[in-house]
């Protein structure tokens, strides 16, 4: 996803001085930005701080943004930094990542049905339980729909990396999957 | 391919994530191989799932409050960049920590280099003193000292041989 010429003027507004031009360039990017800090830190709270420190930090590094690149994926690439930031401060003040999983704040969806709101949680657990690089591919991937490249670009990995690790998070979603939900494969 | 190998690549497969040659030898084992054809299939329905469940995640939104209160952290960014310096650009970042930190690891190595391979110092007279005593100690444990003279007109060499107590032991021309 290529730049807009919108977004460049808007963004040498901002370079020029003018804050005011900040908030329509990143208007459009507040919902997946914060939707994608949910998937990757699986907290409400957590993820807001993600996306606000995020976007500050866009602000304030403004000057080094490459604009034959796409901005939206520049700020997920600043979000998944600061959600992986968090998670290791996390891990050294030795929260245990299950708990986090255990108090995600997802409001469930009342309209679904009871299988598939279960299938959800499932899978929402399954993916708590994927190691965080797992994690972020497999958010980047397959839920963001970044190509191989662009997600090796926002994570700052290889493209073999990103096939690795991506393969391994499939492999153990299906597994659980296959383990908690059975009759998803056997009624088909 | 033998099934085994497939069977590894099928989570790339079925997010079509391979790289085109094995894309093509992988397409070309499940023309042919039922089995392989099926865990495919199975494994594409259960991304869908996986995929379509995650997606119908009820998004989180911000609040008018936090994006308010975040649009003004962003200005109180902007004016604290210019009330810091009155010239830097919101954009415009300090160094960052790598640079620093590089900085200090040149700063070190130049020092360890330097201890390393020292060159040639100024010496005080008596480091100067201190090193001629250690060569007269260095001879006082040899068992004959010789002396060479040589006559710069006529090219002559007389060598005299003493013992450690130096006494005479003979000459040599």
């Amino acid at each position: 996803m290529r730049m807009n010429e919108t977004e460049k003027e808007l963004i040498t507004m901002v370079l020029s001085g003018r804050t005011e031009a900040f908030e329509p360039l990143v208007t459009p990017y507040r919902g997946p930005l914060l939707a994608l800090a949910t998937r990757l830190t699986r907290n409400r709270e957590e993820a807001l701080e993600v996306a606000q420190e995020s976007l500050l930090r866009a602000f304030r590094s403004l000057g080094r943004f490459d604009l034959s690149r796409s901005f939206r994926n520049w700020l997920f690439q600043i979000a998944a930094n600061e959600a992986r930031d968090r998670y290791r401060k996390r891990t050294r003040e030795q929260a245990a990542f299950k708990d986090v999983a255990g108090r995600a704040a997802v409001a469930p969806d009342p309209e679904a049905g009871h299988d598939r709101e279960e299938l959800r949680t499932g899978i929402m657990h399954s993916l708590a339980a994927l190691s965080p690089r797992e994690r972020e591919v497999f958010v980047l991937r397959d839920l963001e729909d970044l190509d191989i490249e662009e997600t090796s670009r926002v994570l700052g990995c290889s493209g073999i990396s990103v096939r690795v690790n991506l393969s391994s998070a499939r492999r153990k979603l299906r597994e659980a999957i296959r383990r908690d939900f059975p009759h998803l494969e056997e009624g088909r | 391919m033998t099934c085994r190998k497939i069977h590894k690549l099928i989570p790339l497969a079925a997010g079509d994530d391979l790289r085109p040659r094995q894309a093509r030898a992988v397409m070309s084992h499940i023309d042919a191989c039922p089995a392989c054809r099926k865990e495919l299939a199975d494994f594409r329905r259960a991304m869908g799932e996986i995929r379509a469940a995650a997606k119908a995640e009820r998004a989180a939104e911000w609040s008018s409050g936090e994006w308010d209160a975040l649009m003004s952290r962003v200005n109180e960014a902007a004016d604290e960049a210019r009330a810091g310096e009155g010239r830097k650009a919101p954009g415009r970042v300090l160094w960052p920590r790598w640079a620093a930190a590089s900085a200090l690891g040149a700063f070190l190595c130049l020092i360890v280099l330097s201890v390393l391979f020292k060159g040639p110092s100024l010496r005080t007279e008596g480091s100067r003193n201190a090193g001629r005593a250690a060569v007269r100690s260095e001879a006082a444990r040899q068992d004959k000292v010789a002396i060479t003279m040589v006559s710069p007109e006529t090219g002559l060499q007389v060598v005299w041989f003493l013992d450690k107590n130096f006494d005479w032991k003979g000459d040599r021309e």
